[in-house]
């Protein structure tokens, strides 16, 4: 089932054409990763599937439904999610509980499956003894893995992931690649990750898309390089 | 405590613990969504409603709202329009609340210059009953508002974009949350005043952020130094005979000055522990 479908997509800049036809699709049970050169537009193009760009040719679409005829729930973490204020009053617990609420929790209280899955995915990350310290007396890499926690505990059926490995060691990495390798196979979750390391990641992922840029163009402009789809 | 016998220090009283309410379950989004300046705006923008109200001749609570609200689907609308610099939407908005503002008020020279001052600096051992009354009514407005929508407004504050991703109508929630501020702001203006109700809606949060780890603490603690600060400094207006806005704001920055210095030597001492 096609979880996200993006197609003929030109968007522009002001005037400026960044990306341009471009074509691609995420299935359910698929792990992804989207590559190119620093400032290929890469992050552009995930907003503009998640709607919050418009492109100016062409259209990017999310499943309104999952699998299981369902509402299909989307878990994003953008780049940088990390470096939020400082000063944020919130606990970890607090945090990472608040992806719950996307399971029809916005209104009602969190019930015990609610903390199990919030305790299972702060163990996962090994962020479980923070789980009262307050967020911004953390490091850069210890936010960034409770960030990773909320969007595990949040269980979406589409995983948008920008650069989210940035400041995790190389076992974190490993770790992390696995965990996605397995919602992706074992739960038939969709996964589109943005990365610079895709030689890291390669032995987990399915499919690998990569930004380009236009031979032909003298602007700043990508389209995909279908050759390396694997 | 005999200040209490008196019917308008009892009104002005019950507003106080009823603004000790309101002000930091708005105050702590406002600091959070980096909004703090947008009460200031909307009490800008609420003058051009009172300038209005007098110029026409209408009562000046009903321009007042009615002027609030557009300014905050504009606000909201300019902010969308220079996204990566959206304070500018706040810029314009209250430069030309204060413009209109004066340019109604030189154009309507038949009116009080008393009603107009009131405004500006307000005065809260004035309040009239049929004010506490609608002080109240707003109170249990934005607290229902507030245990109903605690959570989208955590996410919209923690990240707009992985709000938006997670499905909430963050657009409609901005407008509404700006409108719901605007609203308290028109009310809350003639008891505070233009000039100072920004102070009154941010500071008992910002202070509370220093204290409180977890979200919900914040809360708690902002209600807490709202009570105090806004009873100590009615009660300290009354004493020394000084105008009770300036002087509850006067003691919210001490408190805040206080908690800071304390904050700074506790974190000291534990750095210092751990070495």
């Amino acid at each position: 089932m096609k979880y996200i479908e993006v197609k003929d997509l030109t968007f522009y800049y002001d005037e400026e054409p960044v990306l341009q036809d471009i074509n691609f699709h995420i299935d359910s049970g698929e792990f992804v990763i989207l590559t190119g050169e620093n400032g290929a537009a890469k992050s552009t193009l995930i907003r503009n599937v998640l709607g919050l760009l418009h492109p100016a040719k062409g259209t990017a679409e999310i499943s309104k439904i999952n699998l299981e005829d369902k509402k299909l729930r989307v878990g994003y973490i953008p780049q940088e999610i990390s470096s939020f204020n400082a000063g944020f009053p919130s606990t970890v617990y607090e945090l990472v509980a608040s992806g719950r609420y996307q399971q029809n929790r916005w209104l009602r209280r969190l019930n015990k499956k609610d903390h199990d899955h919030i305790k299972k995915a702060l163990e996962t990350v090994n962020m479980w003894s923070f789980r009262n310290h307050k967020i911004g007396e953390l490091s850069g890499g210890q936010k960034q893995r409770v960030c990773l926690a909320r969007i595990f505990a949040a269980d979406p059926d589409l995983f948008i992931l920008d650069e989210p490995t940035t400041g995790m060691d190389e076992k974190s990495r490993h770790d992390f690649y696995e965990l996605l390798q397995h919602e992706a196979h074992t739960h038939h979750k969709g996964i589109l990750m943005i990365t610079h390391d895709h030689e890291d990641v390669s032995e987990y992922i399915d499919r690998h898309i990569k930004l380009v840029r236009k031979e032909d163009s003298q602007w700043r402009c990508f389209s995909m390089d279908s050759c390396n789809e694997l | 405590m005999e200040m209490f016998l008196y019917g308008f220090m009892q009104r002005a009283l019950i507003a106080s613990l009823l603004m000790a309410v309101i002000t930091p379950l708005l105050g702590l989004f406002l600091v959070l969504r980096r909004q703090s300046l947008l009460a200031d705006t909307l009490s800008h923008v609420s003058l051009a409603g009172v300038a209005l109200g007098l110029f026409v001749n209408i009562n000046p609570t009903i321009t007042t709202l009615i002027v609030v609200l557009i300014a905050s689907v504009l606000i909201e609308f300019l902010s969308n329009l220079y996204r990566t610099y959206s304070e500018v939407s706040i810029a314009i908005m209250m430069s030309a609340g204060l413009s209109i503002a004066l340019v109604l008020m030189s154009l309507n020279q038949g009116a009080s210059s008393m009603s107009v001052q009131q405004y500006l600096f307000g005065s809260i051992v004035t309040i009239s009953t049929a004010q506490v009354i609608i002080l109240a009514i707003l109170t249990v407005l934005i607290v229902v508002l507030f245990l109903l929508f605690k959570k989208p407004m955590y996410v919209l504050t923690f990240d707009e974009e992985t709000a938006f991703a997670e499905g909430l109508p963050v657009r409609w929630m901005s407008i509404v949350f700006n409108a719901v501020t605007g609203v308290t702001i028109a009310i809350m203006m003639p008891i505070a005043g233009a000039l100072l109700v920004s102070a009154i809606m941010i500071l008992p949060a910002a202070i509370a952020m220093r204290l409180g780890r977890s979200f919900n603490m914040v809360i708690l603690v902002g209600v807490v130094v709202g009570v105090i600060g806004m009873v100590g400094g009615l009660m300290s207006s009354y004493q020394f005979n000084t105008p009770p806005g300036a002087t509850i704001t006067l003691l919210f920055i001490a408190i805040f000055i206080i908690c800071s210095l304390i904050k700074v030597v506790s974190v000291r001492r534990q750095v210092n522990k751990q070495k």
